[in-house]
């Protein structure tokens, strides 16, 4: 028996009592997909180091606490709403609170015909045979043991369909928000997002903790993009100090679509973001980027694999990290093409920057590839500022505080002008600056 | 009261004596060339003014404007009005040039009692300066340094020198790499900084430089010490005759 598999009796024993797993039991399909995932669960259990892709971030943390799914849902207020990334912009808002969902603080009225933005039950009751084609399809399950957990618990989510030739004129912004609890609180999210051939949308989603205590928050996203059609996915995982965040987003790109992600962690005392892509459409294009921002213990992990299936596809990977304190990155990149992907343009790049001598980067990239007219290429590289660059700003007046803040703010900055929304792009600069203020004020106290 | 006094400064590196006894004066005012051939702990010099890790000072010591300038950190020192143009400036990606320089010059208005300059005021500010050096909006815009020529980054550099007004500058090797339309936009700028309050320091292997800026005052660096001093003759001397005659002292 694997570690671990005996805790995982213990979540899927709170799915039974909490006749999760019966849930929409009348849908047949649903109860064997959920079945499914509780299944394989069961078998594999939580994962450990044997686990190839698991290997440097352990979930032992889940096993010492008895998380329990929340059945309150506490107050919110537009302090805590304000604090996603959207840069003030006007969008369609669906809001989780501890992975509820709230309808009292969604704003989703007057949505253009064609879009459909609903909670994961009202679709279900809504839409069923159209959940049917999509949800669970496009996931490995026996491969991702975390994403066959949430399928087991499969209750709450958000449902987002477009229709074929629709651009939705406002970015949907997703926010979940977790509160303090009598209890440590376990989310287990589901998203799914289909965007029909030549549908054009901007998803900005924005996990934060506005609690110390300890929370696990295990979120699956499926992604599809339909032919001709483009997404741009916005990430911020804030999550509170003690939290477990545990992300997965599975992704299928169709035919000349273009998908555009960036993501920034630095929350959690754990954080993972697996984001997997299959590009099975010729020409179509990939974009996965993003900053992770590591300080006292943090464990930040970012595992991406990029399938490419057809021919003259695109796909282009940029992380940055900043580590201080004891944290630890960890990057995993995976590009991988079969054999009939010709014309393939894989790129990826992964640089750490170090502030503290007790931080800690493991990076792992791998290139497969199976065909021989492709070109793939990656990199990566980790240290400490650069002591010239650090010099001459100091020798031009800048305090060392001020030229060590100036130069981690240019070296994320490469990964930041990636994202071509304005006002995203401040949202996420602002994030990182108050990461460095808040930075600068431990180590004046400390 | 001298601007800078250099009082018998002796530094190593990695246990290796670069400078041994060096003694030098500058009053406000007053342009020193320091020439010297290669490897005769010129740029070392400069960066123990500025401040700079990695070497050790074993003797002497370097008195500026009535304070001991080897006890302050780089940015002090540049607070206080040092400034260095680096033979070699930094390439700096995802800085922007502008950015940059605003932040120094505020850092520096600051601790002078100054009022920091808005947006507005610094663009025409800088603008007004960039012009004699021929630098354009574009070039200010890009991040520092990055993807500069040769002469691009000597002439931001003295821009840099325009814009935050220090007291002593230092400037070392600024004439190398520089074509001679460069090296005459250069030596207008240095010249325009001219004052009866600065004093400069230029360091340089050529004697063409002092061609368009006329030193003071000309000190041969050999083995780590001032070889000889004279007036600008003595550059002129040292074209035609090389160094010869000080390489004799180098072991």
């Amino acid at each position: 028996m694997p570690d671990g598999a005996g805790r995982s009796f213990t979540f899927l024993e709170q799915a039974a009592r909490d006749d999760l797993i019966g849930l929409g039991s009348q849908l047949k399909w649903l109860r064997e997909l959920k079945e499914s995932g509780a299944s394989i669960f069961k078998e594999r259990g939580l994962p450990n180091r044997s686990d190839e892709y698991w290997r440097y971030t352990q979930l032992n943390k889940l096993i010492e606490i008895d998380f329990q799914l929340s059945k309150e849902s506490p107050f919110v207020g537009s302090k805590q709403l304000s604090q996603g990334v959207s840069g003030g912009l006007s969008t369609y808002r669906i809001v989780l609170v501890n992975g509820c969902l709230r309808k009292d603080l969604c704003s989703i009225e007057n949505l253009p015909k064609g879009v459909l933005i609903a909670g994961l039950n009202a679709a279900i009751s809504s839409v069923p045979s159209r959940l049917e084609k999509k949800l669970g399809k496009n996931i490995d399950l026996e491969n991702m043991p975390m994403a066959a957990l949430n399928t087991a618990f499969l209750k709450e989510g958000v449902i987002i369909l477009v229709d074929n030739d629709i651009v939705i004129d406002k970015p949907i912004e997703l926010i979940s928000i977790t509160m303090p609890n009598k209890y440590p609180t376990m989310s287990q999210p589901r998203f799914l997002i289909d965007l029909g051939e030549n549908a054009k949308a901007t998803l900005i989603e924005s996990h934060i903790g506005n609690t110390e205590i300890p929370y696990f928050n295990n979120v699956v996203s499926e992604v599809t993009i339909g032919e001709g059609a483009g997404l741009d996915h916005y990430k911020l995982q804030e999550e509170g100090l003690a939290a477990v965040h545990i992300s997965t987003i599975a992704l299928r790109l169709q035919r000349q679509s273009l998908y555009r992600g960036f993501i920034l962690q630095s929350g959690g005392l754990i954080g993972r973001t697996e984001a997997s892509a299959v590009l099975d459409g010729s020409e179509s294009d990939c974009r996965f980027d993003g900053v992770y921002l590591g300080s006292r213990n943090q464990l930040l992990d970012t595992t991406t694999s990029i399938k490419h299936v057809a021919t003259n596809c695109k796909s282009r990977q940029v992380f940055k990290g900043v580590l201080d304190g004891s944290a630890h990155g960890v990057f995993q990149g995976k590009t991988h093409v079969t054999i009939g992907a010709q014309k393939t343009d894989g790129y990826q790049l992964s640089r750490a920057l170090m502030l503290s001598p007790d931080a800690e980067i493991t990076t792992k990239p791998e290139l497969e590839i199976y065909a021989d007219d492709v070109k793939c290429s990656h990199g990566a590289t980790s240290g400490d500022l650069d002591a010239d660059s650090l010099f001459y700003l100091k020798s031009r007046g800048l305090s060392p505080d001020v030229a060590r803040r100036v130069l981690v703010e240019a070296f994320l900055n490469e990964s930041l002008s990636e994202i071509k929304l304005n006002e995203i792009f401040e949202g996420f600069t602002n994030h990182v600056r108050g990461w460095l203020n808040s930075k600068t004020k431990q180590s004046a106290v400390g | 009261m001298a601007l800078l006094e250099i009082r018998n400064l002796h530094v190593t590196v990695e246990n290796k004596p670069i400078l041994n006894g060096v003694n030098l004066k500058i009053e406000p005012g007053e342009i020193h060339a320091i020439m010297g051939p290669n490897g005769s702990g010129k740029s070392t010099l400069s960066y123990i003014l500025s401040g700079r890790e990695g070497y050790k000072i074993t003797d002497g010591e370097v008195i500026y404007n009535g304070i001991d300038l080897l006890e302050l950190e780089p940015d002090q020192r540049a607070r206080e009005g040092v400034f260095l143009a680096f033979q070699y400036p930094v390439e700096i990606p995802g800085v922007v040039g502008l950015t940059f320089l605003k932040t120094a010059l505020n850092a520096i208005r600051v601790h002078r009692g100054e009022n920091e300059l808005d947006a507005m005021d610094f663009l025409k500010f800088v603008r007004e300066k960039a012009q004699s050096l021929e630098i354009d909006d574009e070039m200010l815009k890009r991040f520092v340094n990055e993807g500069f020529s040769g002469g691009e980054k000597k002439r931001m550099e003295i821009l840099q020198m325009a814009i935050l007004q220090p007291k002593l500058a230092i400037l070392d090797e600024t004439d190398s790499g520089l074509d001679i339309d460069a090296l005459q936009v250069v030596s207008k700028g240095i010249n325009a900084l001219r004052d009866a309050n600065r004093g400069m320091l230029l360091i340089t292997h050529y004697q063409r430089l002092l061609n368009y800026v006329h030193p003071d005052k000309v000190h041969v660096l050999a083995n780590g010490r001032i070889a000889k001093s004279g007036d600008g003759a003595l550059a002129q001397e040292l074209e035609e005759k090389g160094y010869a005659e000080f390489n004799a002292f180098v072991e």
